[in-house]
Order: structure tokens, then C-alpha cells, then sequence
């Protein structure tokens, strides 16, 4: 029972969320809102017992993507307005695609049924008393160790897009040198003169 | 805590060295800057075709990683086509990079990450295994498509493509998520049993969520109505990315949409062929129609590959052994076609700026007459004008075709083919019969040359001896048809 | 033997034809000309074996068609009739050959002109001995391309080509109903063959043959059809115009083609359907009717024409005319008669106006001739025999073959056959008058050609006189030795079972009783004609001339040959223009082209032009397109489409 009105709450403050981020003016609200939406899911995961995926969600979305965000948005100056112009002009086709495939949606979802022997095709078994994270490391690098490397790959190809798009030298920009200041010597840059009197210099 | 074995791993070497020998490349190219760029460019063909032998040494043996890794005749077959035609994006690449003066390490090796990507794809036997590979290489293509972030083309061409293929994973991975969902597990082998016994009361969620796999996969191959990235990502990418754009991934995703369609699928042929049927109808009528219109000698690539998909799909929609054979040649026929194309495309320099326009291509028969014969050899084949290997690409599919009764989609095929002989006809046209306005730069580097020539070669000489392509890409197909059918 | 008869010609024609660059001109006459006379000489004892000693026969040489219940043969039926047609095609045809080695002597083309000729005569051949009407008109047909290809044998003069084309074009009207005469022939007896149509037909005098919502008496029906057929052949009112045009090609081509055989074509499909017309009395009265007035309207046109070869032309129409009433009032004999007669006495002229015409450098214009007497005494004779004949003077031919139709349509005494009567007697007198006129202008008064055109005046060489002289003995004495076999004693015997003639309509036995004034009308007006000719270009040469401008209308009426061709051009000509243009430019070019062709190369551009428009380049046109796939997709199967 509680389970039950825990897992409505969560549901529909998730989806309000969601709308919310869609449809507030101001972008700063729509992170926040973004931020809102990942805790619920993260809760939603708590209840089916996903402990491990709930904490990996408050920690990375919440803790590094969504905080991010914040900071782009608030530093960029971005025209929010301008860009929404026409999202009224397509609001109603797109409005009807999308109920178009919710109500399809629903169709699908109206047939489910749970397989017979369903569970024995699910990756691991699940154990009683062993730790979510534990079952995770179980199988992560064994059964799954192709993808968690291939995953890797991406992760890594991702980082040298970032790098190669984004990364330039700017030769006019000052950095510091340390071994320049280290490597110089008093001669170089010292030079003494003598002032005549009355003459400056 | 029972000891987990360590899975085998023997026919994924291909994969592993490619893995281990980019992060390599990465490392040396980090060091030495972009003078390293022709010699990771060396190195990088190097690895490809240290992988194509790996492939046949060691492919073929047994699946790896617990069933997520599957080689077959199959796999190789194609797997060797995409190395082949990554290899000559490499060339085209490091020659337009040492012309253009912009010369990126990364490129080489974005390459081969993409490359290895696509292998991953093909041999996918899961559906998470065959995300992952999809991603790999569509990360690594973003990238490549916008790296000249200076250009405003480049940087446009790669962020659509990015988005779009966003969304185009977004639903790949909504469908993934229903048959797994509805059949309970992401195992291929696992999947086809569930589809095996409820062949004649098929679940919807399984086949709405093929649908969006479908959906998915089409972006790939960029088939309409998935296709309107392409003739943007087409223009704006620098040229030999497009060639590379054009000719691997599209390789790699076909196999793919095969392996799928005839692998877990097979059981309800009847179902997925309809949608098939429909996208490559429409495929071929856009490319045909579409491009008739352009100007910009990319763009009507971009079209021109569209319905070059579109034909191959026949192939597939037929779901029989010489369907899969046909679309086996075809692809390779399409590969050194197009390579050869994008070659050309290269040579069109004026000023020693690159040009696009079709109509820079008037009177390049007197200029460069070599270079001219090559592009109406290439156009002739496109078009499907026997003898030239186009032809017989067309005409296997079409023949699959018609074994399977898809009679329409063959006279549809037919048809559009005419409208599309247009305007492969009408470049030849600026080349031999119009006068020459502004003369083109003369000269071409020995690479350009070698990979022109040898396409050339291949493209007029296919018919001679037909036999070892055929009878290994049938090969090819009956390793795939035989497991599932 | 009697199939040699046949082919003869056609090896003549293909040796001349084929090898011609080979043999030479000479080696085209010699084998064209050897292989006509031994025709020839075969037709001869044809006559006389089948006509004479009553032989009949049908040679049936192989099947040519067999389907189902229709059979066609070639098979060669030789009867009188036949064997008449024959004796006059091939003794005809082979002085056209021979003389036209003097006429064509200059023209580079030789070979191929006799090969045409012998062609030609092959294609008649084929046509007067079919036994069935498939193969009459395969010799029908033969017939009109090798008329279409020797009218237009100058195919380097424009008029030659258009003259070709209107013969042709013309003949396709007859052609056509000819056509449709055979198909309903096949259709009502069930078999082409012509002994087994002329077994059947009594048999159906009362069907009706029903077609549409219309119905008509089979037999009238059919027998109009092929009617339409012969008159087409044979330049009847309404089909005629192509004859005078036809004089564009060479005179022995009109010799032989449009005045001696071709156009005779009709009259003896008439005399060999006979079995069948005799049970159509209203096709009779038809038949009679066109035939009178093709006479008077061709005499009355002749009458004010000046080239030579055109006077000639109607003078053949009009006297195919009085063939045709001849058969019309069932008088078949004396019409095929007047065939033969005909066939020797206006090739006479024709050659002779020919032999006119090269004496004067290639000029046809009588205007510009005159006095030629002196010059060409030898051809001025010759003619002055063929006009006596053909102008009905006593004991030559023409009179007797005149005379006999003229007392056998007397003798019919019904109106139409009055009407033929006093039609035939009144052309009679025009007959001789334009006759004469003819010989005036272009043998008496003053020479009227340019001096250096008289300077060139010659005799004919002997090979062109040499046919002349043949061909005027016939015309001297084939009247009196036919008489006796076409209208006397002897005729029943002599036709045998070739012709049928009704009792009630034997025409031929009537005319022995018809009162003398008819005996003698013909002559009458044979005096008076030529009378009033030698009067008006002999005594007065100014009355015609103030003739013409007081009567000028009538005199342009007639000069215009009564605007046939002008109202043809405006009904027929220019509405078919009108028409083909409408086909070209709405029919082909807007539909055709423009549903097809290029209808579908716009309609690609306009479809590309939208594809480009779709292309937007906006990213979320491309995600839009993308969903909308999607979920239509997902419809196809949600919504059952898919199963």
C-alpha cells in the first residue's frame, strides 16, 4: 500500500517534471525541474529495489550533468524566447504525432504479459543476499566485459570529439611558464644604467 | 563464488588488435602532433589490413563473449568490405588533409575506432552489443563530419548529424527496450526462440518495437523517410569523409539490418518485409527523383546513395539466398564505384580551392581527360549500363527479386533506375560535351591516382571474372541463411 | 503452261529488278521483253485453247492460307473471261514493253522501269486469273503499288509524287471497300472461293445482313461493297480524281496502266462477280447509274482540257463509264467487249500521244503544237485509226462495242437504262467532238511551238512505231472478229459458264430487236461530233475561244473538271489536316507526349523540385519527417494493416 502510493507519487511528480521542463520560460527553472524529475526516477529505482542505479543517477545526473547544465545555461546568454518561436507554429502537428503514438503506445502496453519462465532468461539471478553493486560487479566484467569495454571505447571517443572540436591554441593567450621563469637569470632581463642628474632617464 | 571461466576471444582478434592498436595510435599521435598524421595514416592501413588477415585467420571459429560476438562467413565477408573501403578513406583522407594543409592526427584515427565500430555492429548477437557498436562508430563519425570546426558547413553537417542520429538511437533503443521487454531477453539466439513459438500469435510490443528497430537502423543506412540527414552531412563534411560516410557505415549498417532482419527476425519475414518493400520503393524513387535537381556534385551523391540503398534493400526485402548474395556484390560493386566517384571529387580543384559544382566539371574531357574517362566509367556503372560491374550489382538484385515474387519492387527498381541514368548521364554530359569555362588545377597525387584507376580497373574489368566474388559472397549468404533459415 | 503465263513476267520483273545493275539496260529490255512475248504467245493459245475450244480449267498451284474454315490457293481459274483478260494484258503489256525502249531511252533508270512494267503485269496477271477473292485482291493490290511506284517513277518531280500518293490514297477508299466486301463475302457463304460463292449465291437472295441497328439485303450489300471497290480502280464518279494526276508518269505507263489494264480492273470484277450481281438488281441500277455519269462527266471535262495526255485521260474514264452501264444493265459481254476494243484502240492513242509528246521535246500542252502532220505523218495516221475507233466510226472497233452497249441498254427499257441510253449517245457525240478536237490542234493548222522545239520535230524510231502498227491493226479489226463471240451467234458458246445473265435480263438477245433509229443514233452523232469539231478548229479556230468567254462559266466549270478536286480538298483533304493536326499537336503532343514522354520527365521535375523543397535544412523538418515514418509505421501494424 505504501509501496503503491510512494511509486503514483513518484510517477506523476516525474512526468509533471518532465512537462515542466518542456514548457517553463526560464531555463534556469527547467534544469531545476530536470533536476526534480532525475531525484523522482532515482526514487522510482529505489522502490524496485535498484538501490546501486538510484545512487548512480543522484550522483551523475543530478551531481555532475544536471550541475553542468546549470552552469551553461546561466553563463551562456542564450535567447530562449527567440528560440522557442516556433514551437507554437508546430505545437499542434507535433501534439498529434505524439498522441498519435501514445495511444499506440497503449495498445502495446494493453497486450503485456509477463512470459512464462520469463525470469530465467534475465541476465543474472538475482541472489538474496548479495548487495546490488555486488551482483553488478558479478557480471560487469565477466558476462558483460565486451560491452564494458566497448562502452569504454565510446566513452573514449567521446572524449577526443570534445577534445578535437573544442581545443585550440590561442596564440595570443598568456600561460604561465615555469621553466621559462626558472631558466631566467638576472643578466637578461637587468640592465643597469646610470642616470646623468638632471636629465632623467 | 563459483570462478567465472574467461570467455573465448580467439575470433574477436580482428577487434581486439584494432582496439589496442588505436589507443596506440592515439598515444604516438598525441606526441607527435599533426606531423604524425601521414604516418598514423600509414600505420592506420596498416592495422586494417593486418585486420582483414586477422579475420580470415582467426573469424569464423567459434562466437566470443558469450554469444554477444558472432563471425560467420557472413561477418567477413562484409567485415572485409568495410576494411577495404576504410582503407581507401584513409588514402583520400590523408591526401586531402597534405592539400588542404590541415592536417589531424585524430582523423586516421577516428577512422579506425569508427571501423571498429562498425565490425563490432556487424558481428552483434545482442541487441546491447549492437548499440554499443552503433554508437562507436556514429560517435566517431559525428566527429569526423565536423572536423573542421572552422568551417561552418562542417561544423553544421556534423551537428545534425548528431542530433538526428540522437533521435535515430533514441528509437533504436525504445525498440531494443520492447523486445526485450516482450521477449525477456536481448540475446538474439534467445529472441528468435521466443519469435520461433509465437510464430503464428506474434506479440505487438515485438513487433512495434522491430518497427522502431527498423526506424533506427534505416537512419543508418539513411533510407527515406530516415534519409533528409544525408544530403546535408553529404555536402558540408570534407569530401573524403563523405566518401568514407558513403561507403562504410552504410556497408557496416546493411550487413547489420541484415544480420538482424534474417537472424532473429526470420521467423516473421512476412511482417518486417512489408516496411522493407516500402522504404526501398521509396528509397529508390527519392534518390532517383531528388536528385535530379542538383546542383552540388556531393549533394547528388548524397541522393544517389540513397537509392543505391534503396536497391540494395531489395535484396534484403527478397529474404532469400540471392537477396543477401545480391546485396553482398552489390555493396562491394557500390564501394569501389563510389570510391572512385569521391576521388574524382577530390581532383576538382580550381585555384587550389576545392569546387562542388557540377557544372565545374564542363570540359574536363579536354583538361583532364583520364580523370574525365574515370568519372563516365564510374557514372556509366552507377547507372547500370552492362558491361560495367554496376550492372551486374542491379541485375542480381533484381533477380532475387523476382525469385521471391516482389515483382513490383523489380519494376519499380527498373524505373527509377532509368530516372536516375539522368543524372549520372548528365555529369558526362558537362565533361564531354560542354565548354570549358574555367579550367580545372592539373595534377593529381600518385595516391588519387592509384585509387582512381584501380576502381576504374575494377569497376570495367568485374565482368571478366565475376566468379570470386560471387561465389564468396554466396557463400556469405548461405552461412547466414543456413544457421537461421 | 498456264501458270507460265503468270509468272513469267515476275522472273522478267525480278531479273530486271534485282539485277539490273548486272544485265545493263539492254540485258533488261531483252529479258523483260522476251519473257512478255512468250507470255504472250502462251496467252494467245490460252485464248484459243479455253476460249475458243472451251476449255475451262482451274490450276490450283498451292495452298496459300488454310485457318480454320477459310482456305485460300493459290490457284489459276482460266475461263473466257479470263482468258480475254488475258489475251489483252499480255499483247498489250508487251508492246508497252517495246516501245517504251524507244520512249525511255534517255532516262537513266531503265532496269527498274521494266522491272516495274513486268511487275505490273504479273500483279494484273494474278488479279484476272484469282479464283478466290483473297488472291484477286493480292493482284489487286499488286496492282496498285506497281501503279503507285510507275506514277511516280520520276520521283524527282514533285508532282510525280504527289500524283503517286493521290492514286494510292484514292484506291485505299476502294481498297477498303473491297475489304469489306471480301469479309462479309467470308461471312455470309463462309468460303472466298469464287465457284463456291457463285454455287452459293442464289441461295441467299433473300438474307438480310445485319449490322448495328441496320439491315440490308445481304447480297446488295456485299455486292455495293465490292462495287465500291472497282470504282475505285477504275476511276468512277467520286473516285476518279486520281486518274488524270496518274498522267504524271511515263506515257507507257499510262498506256498500259491507266487506259489499256489497270483501270479495266473494275469492269472485269463486275463481269467475274456477274453470279452474284445478277442477284442484286439494286447494285445493277447503281452500277448503271455511276457508270452513265462518269461518262457524261468525264466527256464534258475532256472537252476543254489542252494537255494531251489528259484528254486521253477522260476519254478512259469516260468510256470506262459505258463499261460499267454496260454491266449494269447485265450486258457483261459488251461490256468486256468494249474492254478489248478499248484496250487496243486507246493504247493506239495513248502511245501515239506519246509518240506526240517525245516528237515535240517532252510537251504536253496541245496549245503548243498544231501542224504536226508533215512532220510525223506516220504517228498522225496511226492516231487518226485509234480516233476513228474510239469515236465509233463504222466498222472499227469501237463501233461495234459502242454499238452493242448502246442497243443493250436500250433494249433493258427501264429508266435508268433510258437514262444510260441517251447519256451513251449524247458522250457519243462528245466523244468524237473532243476526239477530233484533239487531232486538230495537234496535227492541223500552224505549228504553235517554240522554233527550237520545231527544229527538234522527228518521226518515232521503229520500235515505237512498230507496237503503234500492232496496236492499230486491233483497233481496226478486233471489232469485227469479236462481234460474232460478244454479241452474235456464237456468244453462249464462246462464254460458257464464265458469265451469268439472268433470263429476264439478257439484254444482248433484246438488242437484235431495237428499232433502226438506234442502230444508227450512234453514228449520227459520230458525224455530228466530228462536224461540230471540224467547224469550231478547222473552219472558225476564233469560236472557241468566244465560246469559252461568253459561256465562261460553264467553260471554268468544265475546265475544273466540275471542282471534284477542290471539293475534295475541302471535305475530305483538308478536314483529314485538320484532323491529323488535331491528332499531332492535342493527340499525340498534348496527351500522348504529355502523359507520356514528356508528361513524365515534367512531371519527375516537379516532384524532384518538391523533394528539394523538403529538404529544408532546418533540423527539425528532419526530425519531424523521421517521426512521421515512424509512427506511420507503427500504425501499419497497430492497425492491422501489416497482417
Amino acid at each position: 500500500m505504501v509501496q503503491a502510493i510512494a511509486f503514483y507519487a513518484f510517477a506523476f511528480v516525474t512526468i509533471a517534471a518532465g512537462v515542466m521542463v518542456v514548457s517553463s520560460r526560464n531555463p534556469v527553472h527547467s534544469v531545476l525541474y530536470l533536476i526534480l524529475a532525475f531525484f523522482n526516477a532515482a526514487g522510482l529505482f529505489v522502490l524496485i529495489g535498484a538501490e546501486f542505479i538510484a545512487m548512480i543517477l543522484v550522483v551523475v545526473y543530478v551531481g555532475a550533468v544536471a550541475v553542468l547544465f546549470l552552469f551553461v545555461v546561466m553563463m551562456l546568454d542564450i535567447n530562449f524566447v527567440e528560440l522557442r518561436q516556433g514551437f507554437m507554429q508546430y505545437l499542434p502537428i507535433g501534439a498529434l504525432l505524439g498522441l498519435i503514438l501514445l495511444v499506440e503506445l497503449f495498445f502495446v502496453i494493453g497486450i503485456w504479459s509477463f512470459l512464462e519462465d520469463g525470469s530465467m532468461l534475465t541476465a543474472v539471478i538475482p541472489v538474496q543476499n548479495i548487495t546490488n553493486t555486488h551482483a553488478l560487479g558479478n557480471v560487469l566484467y565477466t558476462k558483460y566485459v565486451y560491452l564494458f569495454q566497448a562502452a569504454g571505447l565510446i566513452l573514449l571517443i567521446a572524449m577526443i570529439g570534445a577534445i578535437v572540436l573544442t581545443l585550440r591554441s590561442r596564440p595570443g593567450a598568456r600561460k604561465q611558464k615555469i621553466a621559462d621563469q626558472l631558466s631566467r637569470r638576472s643578466e637578461d632581463i637587468l640592465d643597469v644604467v646610470k642616470v646623468k642628474e638632471g636629465e632623467g632617464v | 563464488m563459483s570462478i567465472i571461466q574467461l570467455p573465448s576471444m580467439i575470433s574477436a582478434s580482428p577487434e581486439i588488435f584494432l582496439a589496442g592498436a588505436g589507443m596506440i595510435l592515439l598515444m604516438i599521435g598525441v606526441f607527435r602532433k599533426t606531423d604524425g598524421t601521414g604516418v598514423l595514416s600509414m600505420a592506420t592501413i596498416l592495422c586494417f589490413i593486418v585486420a582483414i588477415i586477422a579475420g580470415f585467420l582467426y573469424g569464423g571459429q567459434e562466437n566470443a563473449f558469450y554469444g554477444m560476438f558472432i563471425t560467420t562467413s557472413f561477418t567477413q565477408f562484409s567485415k572485409s568490405l568495410i576494411l577495404v573501403g576504410s582503407i581507401l578513406a584513409v588514402v583520400l583522407a590523408n591526401d586531402y588533409m597534405k592539400t588542404e594543409k590541415a592536417q589531424r592526427f585524430e582523423v586516421p584515427v577516428l577512422i579506425l575506432f569508427a571501423t571498429l565500430g562498425m565490425m563490432m555492429m556487424v558481428s552483434a548477437g545482442d541487441l546491447i552489443a549492437l548499440y554499443i557498436g552503433l554508437e562507436l562508430q556514429s560517435l566517431s563519425l559525428y566527429v569526423l563530419a565536423a572536423i573542421r570546426r572552422d568551417s561552418l558547413k562542417s561544423t553544421e553537417a556534423g551537428l545534425k548529424y548528431f542530433v538526428l542520429g540522437a533521435l535515430s538511437s533514441g528509437m533504436l533503443l525504445y525498440g531494443a527496450s520492447l523486445i526485450y521487454g516482450f521477449s525477456g531477453s536481448t540475446d538474439f539466439l534467445d529472441i528468435a526462440n521466443v519469435i520461433n513459438e509465437q510464430k503464428d500469435n506474434l506479440s505487438l510490443g515485438i513487433l512495434i518495437g522491430l518497427v522502431f528497430l527498423i526506424s533506427g537502423l534505416a537512419f543508418k543506412v539513411s533510407a527515406v523517410p530516415f534519409h533528409m540527414w544525408t544530403p546535408d552531412v553529404y555536402e558540408g563534411a570534407p569530401t573524403p569523409i563523405t566518401a568514407l560516410l558513403a561507403i562504410s557505415p552504410k556497408i557496416a549498417a546493411l550487413c547489420l539490418f541484415i544480420q538482424v532482419l534474417i537472424g532473429p527476425f526470420s521467423a516473421i519475414i512476412e511482417q518486417w518485409q512489408q516496411i522493407i518493400i516500402f522504404i526501398s520503393i521509396a528509397s529508390m524513387t527519392l534518390g532517383a527523383v531528388a536528385a535530379l535537381m542538383q546542383t552540388n556534385i556531393k549533394r547528388l551523391l548524397a541522393y544517389s546513395s540513397i537509392g543505391h540503398m534503396g536497391y540494395a534493400l531489395i535484396g534484403l526485402a527478397s529474404a532469400n539466398e540471392a537477396g543477401i548474395s545480391g546485396v553482398l556484390i552489390y555493396l562491394a560493386i557500390y564501394l569501389f564505384m563510389n570510391v572512385g566517384t569521391f576521388g574524382c571529387i577530390l581532383c576538382m580543384r580550381r585555384n587550389g580551392q576545392a569546387v562542388e559544382q557540377i557544372s565545374d566539371l564542363a570540359g574536363a574531357s579536354k583538361s583532364h581527360p583520364m580523370m574525365a574517362f574515370a568519372l563516365l566509367v564510374f557514372m556509366f556503372s552507377m547507372a547500370g549500363i552492362p558491361p560495367l560491374a554496376g550492372f551486374f550489382g542491379k541485375w542480381f538484385i533484381f533477380l532475387a527479386a523476382i525469385e521471391a515474387q516482389l515483382y513490383t519492387l523489380a519494376i519499380i527498381g527498373v524505373i527509377s533506375s532509368v530516372v536516375a541514368a539522368f543524372y549520372y548521364l548528365r555529369i558526362i554530359k558537362f565533361m564531354y560535351f560542354d565548354e570549358i569555362v574555367a579550367p580545372l588545377d592539373k595534377g593529381l597525387t600518385k595516391n588519387l591516382r592509384t585509387v582512381i584507376y584501380g576502381s576504374m580497373t575494377l569497376v570495367i574489368i568485374f565482368f571478366l571474372a565475376p566468379g570470386t566474388l560471387v561465389s564468396s559472397a554466396a557463400k556469405a549468404a548461405k552461412s547466414l541463411i543456413g544457421v537461421n533459415g | 503452261m498456264y501458270a507460265a503465263i503468270v509468272f513469267l513476267p515476275l522472273v522478267g520483273a525480278l531479273l530486271a529488278g534485282f539485277f539490273g545493275k548486272i544485265i545493263g539496260d539492254r540485258g533488261a529490255h531483252l529479258v523483260t521483253c522476251i519473257f512478255m512475248a512468250a507470255s504472250m504467245l502462251l496467252g494467245a493459245v490460252c485464248f484459243y485453247d479455253v476460249a475458243l475450244q472451251q476449255n475451262a480449267q482451274t490450276i490450283t498451284l498451292f495452298t496459300w492460307i488454310e485457318s480454320g474454315n477459310l482456305k485460300a490457293e493459290w490457284a489459276l481459274k482460266i475461263d473466257t473471261l479470263t482468258a480475254i483478260m488475258i489475251l489483252v494484258v499480255t499483247s498489250v503489256s508487251t508492246m508497252v514493253h517495246v516501245y517504251s525502249i524507244g520512249y525511255m531511252h534517255h532516262d537513266p533508270h531503265n532496269p527498274r522501269f521494266f522491272a516495274y512494267l513486268s511487275l505490273f503485269t504479273f500483279a494484273m496477271l494474278m488479279l484476272v486469273t484469282a479464283d478466290n477473292l483473297v488472291q484477286m485482291f493480292f493482284g489487286w493490290e499488286g496492282v496498285g503499288l506497281a501503279s503507285y511506284l510507275l506514277i511516280g517513277f520520276w520521283y524527282q518531280k514533285p508532282e510525280a509524287n504527289a500524283a503517286a500518293i493521290k492514286a494510292f490514297l484514292v484506291n485505299r477508299v476502294g481498297d477498303f471497300g473491297f475489304a469489306l466486301g471480301i469479309f462479309g463475302t467470308y461471312l455470309l457463304f463462309d468460303t472466298i472461293v469464287l465457284d463456291e460463292i457463285f454455287i452459293l449465291a442464289p441461295k441467299y437472295v433473300e438474307t438480310e445482313l445485319t449490322f448495328l441497328w441496320f439491315s440490308a439485303d445481304a447480297i446488295t450489300v456485299l455486292t455495293m461493297l465490292l462495287f465500291i471497290g472497282a470504282m475505285g480502280k477504275s476511276a468512277q464518279l467520286g473516285l476518279h480524281t486520281w486518274l488524270p494526276d496518274a498522267m504524271e508518269g511515263p506515257t507507257p505507263v499510262s498506256a498500259l496502266i491507266h487506259a489499256a489494264t489497270m483501270v479495266t480492273a473494275g469492269v472485269f470484277m463486275i463481269a467475274r462477280l456477274s453470279p452474284m450481281m445478277e442477284y442484286a438488281p439494286d447494285t445493277l441500277t447503281v452500277v448503271t447509274l455511276i457508270g452513265a455519269t462518269t461518262a457524261i462527266f468525264a466527256a464534258s471535262v475532256g472537252l476543254c482540257q489542252n494537255d494531251i495526255k489528259r484528254v486521253i485521260a477522260y476519254s478512259t474514264c469516260s468510256q470506262l463509264g459505258y463499261m460499267f452501264f454496260a454491266c449494269g444493265v447485265s450486258a457483261y459481254s459488251a461490256g468486256i467487249y468494249h474492254l478489248l476494243t478499248h484496250a487496243f484502240f486507246k493504247a493506239l492513242l495513248f502511245l501515239g500521244a506519246g509518240s506526240v509528246i517525245h516528237a515535240m521535246s517532252d510537251e504536253q500542252d496541245m496549245t503548243k503544237m498544231g501542224g504536226l502532220r508533215k512532220r510525223i505523218p506516220l504517228t498522225y495516221w496511226l492516231m487518226i485509226v485509234g480516233t476513228l475507233a474510239l469515236t465509233g466510226f463504222p466498222f472499227l472497233s469501237g463501233f461495234y462495242s459502242k454499238d452493242l452497249i448502246l442497243e443493250a441498254t436500250f433494249a433493258r427499257d427501264t429508266g435508268v437504262g433510258y437514262y444510260a441510253f441517251y447519256i451513251g449517245i449524247f458522250v457519243a457525240g462528245l466523244t468524237a467532238f473532243y476526239s477530233w478536237r484533239l487531232i486538230f490542234m495537234t496535227f492541223h493548222g500552224e505549228c504553235r511551238a517554240p522554233k527550237s522545239v520545231q527544229d527538234k520535230i522527228h518521226e518515232s524510231p521503229l520500235v515505237m512505231t512498230l507496237p503503234l502498227i500492232f496496236l492499230a491493226v486491233g483497233a481496226l479489226f478486233s471489232g469485227k472478229l469479236g462481234y460474232e463471240f460478244f454479241g452474235g451467234e456464237s456468244m453462249k458458246a464462246f462464254w460458257g459458264d464464265a458469265l451469268l445473265v439472268l433470263k429476264e435480263n439478257r439484254t444482248i438477245e433484246a438488242a437484235a430487236g431495237v428499232p433502226m433509229w438506234v442502230v444508227l443514233l450512234p453514228t449520227i452523232m459520230f458525224i455530228v461530233g466530228t462536224s461540230l469539231a471540224f467547224y469550231c478548229y478547222q473552219l472558225k479556230p476564233d469560236l472557241p475561244k468566244t465560246l469559252s468567254s461568253k459561256f465562261s462559266g460553264i467553260y471554268q466549270f468544265l475546265l475544273n473538271k466540275w471542282y471534284f478536286d477542290e471539293l475534295y480538298d475541302l471535305l475530305f483533304v483538308r478536314s483529314a489536316f485538320r484532323f491529323g493536326h488535331a491528332l499531332w499537336k492535342k493527340g499525340d503532343g498534348a496527351v500522348i507526349d504529355g502523359l507520356g514522354p514528356d508528361g513524365i520527365s515534367s512531371m519527375v521535375r516537379r516532384l524532384s523540385g518538391q523533394a528539394v523543397r523538403l529538404q529544408s535544412g532546418f533540423l527539425y523538418h528532419y526530425a519531424f519527417a523521421m517521426m512521421i515514418g515512424l509512427i506511420a509505421f507503427a500504425s501499419w501494424y497497430i492497425f492491422g494493416f501489416g497482417n
